[in-house]
């Protein structure tokens, strides 16, 4: 591998070359997938700390677990569905700690969300993006853990609602009724935070 | 518009409905003003959400980032080859304390019982006393039981107060 010219390399020649124990290889995968890792990460989890620890923790296992890689996805998938089980342990373990079921979320499935009347307004022609940015980032901290879980799932993992609920333990109802409510939840709040203005 | 109405919409929106639904719900659409307001909404945020991910980067320098998986690593690949040695010497404390112990009791019943051990009647006493043995072949070590009569058999005026056969 000493001729490896890494920069340049795919990430399938890199993944090789780690197996082999190539730490360089190693490391220009995770120069170049950190950030999507983090932000998978941090979207789940909103906290920096939390996330970077959990996105470390995703890589070292990575490289303890190379040789499972089958490259039947990417390997950006592959990694991403570390990370995610991570946090999903983790926020396990938080909601235990709390005595707080992440299943028990039917009051918030349902209710006063399902009942608000449509937002009218498109978010994203009223404000510049990186206003916008801050106004979901906001928005989505006030999800709870498990919407807002499906949520980054769906629309960033773009994983089916089967997959979903496979991944979170929970059905294919639960899926699409807390994918519903955090749209709309959303929405709701990406409204206010524009008439607050 | 009741729940499952809302969520086939939704279902619409993210391509989850079988073809034939799908066609109901487009149907729905094309004479529902509220169905389609929904719908609108359900896009709206989805694109919205969508644009915010693309800016979120680690909060910390490359090499930084690096060092500490690297450190990581090192430390779990040190301390994987440890836990094995320790996991072996455990195997082998567990069956020499047992074993030590058994030949420790075996030693202090020949002891014990000097005299009987030359005529060959230590065995028939011990034998007599509820004594049993386990032989090892494999391992080459013999188990020894041992009820004293005298720790059994209370004298005649007490046992004549205690036991009601």
């Amino acid at each position: 591998m000493a001729d490896m010219d890494y920069s340049a390399a795919q990430d399938a020649e890199l993944v090789q070359a780690s197996r082999t124990g190539d730490m360089v290889a190693f490391e220009q995968l995770v120069a170049r997938h950190r950030d999507k890792i983090y932000a998978r990460a941090y979207m789940m989890m909103r906290n920096e700390e939390e996330a970077v620890d959990l996105s470390q923790e995703a890589w070292v296992k990575a490289w303890q677990r190379l040789v499972q890689f089958q490259g039947d996805s990417s390997f950006t998938t592959w990694m991403t569905r570390i990370v995610i089980n991570l946090c999903l342990d983790q926020l396990r373990k938080r909601k235990r700690q709390r005595a707080e079921s992440i299943e028990a979320m039917e009051e918030e499935s349902g209710g006063v969300e399902r009942q608000m009347p449509v937002v009218m307004v498109n978010p994203t022609e009223r404000l510049e993006r990186a206003e916008l940015r801050v106004r979901i980032d906001d928005a989505l901290g006030k999800l709870s853990e498990a919407h807002r879980t499906v949520l980054v799932l769906h629309e960033f993992e773009h994983m089916e609602y089967k997959n979903i609920a496979k991944t979170m333990k929970c059905s294919i109802g639960t899926v699409m009724s807390r994918l519903f409510y955090a749209r709309r939840k959303m929405a709701v709040l990406l409204q206010d935070l524009k008439t607050s203005e | 518009m009741n729940e499952d109405l809302q969520l086939k919409l939704q279902a619409y929106l993210d391509g989850e409905l079988p073809s034939g639904e799908a066609r109901a719900v487009a149907e729905l659409l094309a004479r529902d003003s509220a169905a389609r307001a929904l719908l609108a909404e359900l896009t709206n945020t989805r694109d919205a959400i969508l644009s915010h991910e693309a800016d979120i980067k680690v909060p910390e320098s490359r090499e930084f980032y690096w060092s500490k998986i690297r450190r990581q690593i090192d430390r779990e690949e040190q301390a994987a080859p440890a836990i094995k040695t320790i996991s072996f010497s455990e195997r082998i404390r567990r069956f020499l304390v047992p074993a030590g112990a058994v030949a420790t009791v075996a030693i202090a019943v020949m002891l014990t019982f000097p005299g009987n051990s030359v005529n060959g009647d230590a065995f028939t006493d011990v034998a007599d006393a509820d004594a049993f043995t386990y032989h090892d072949y494999e391992s080459g070590t013999t188990l020894v039981w041992l009820d004293y009569p005298d720790e059994n058999i209370l004298p005649e005026s007490e046992s004549d107060d205690t036991l009601d056969l």
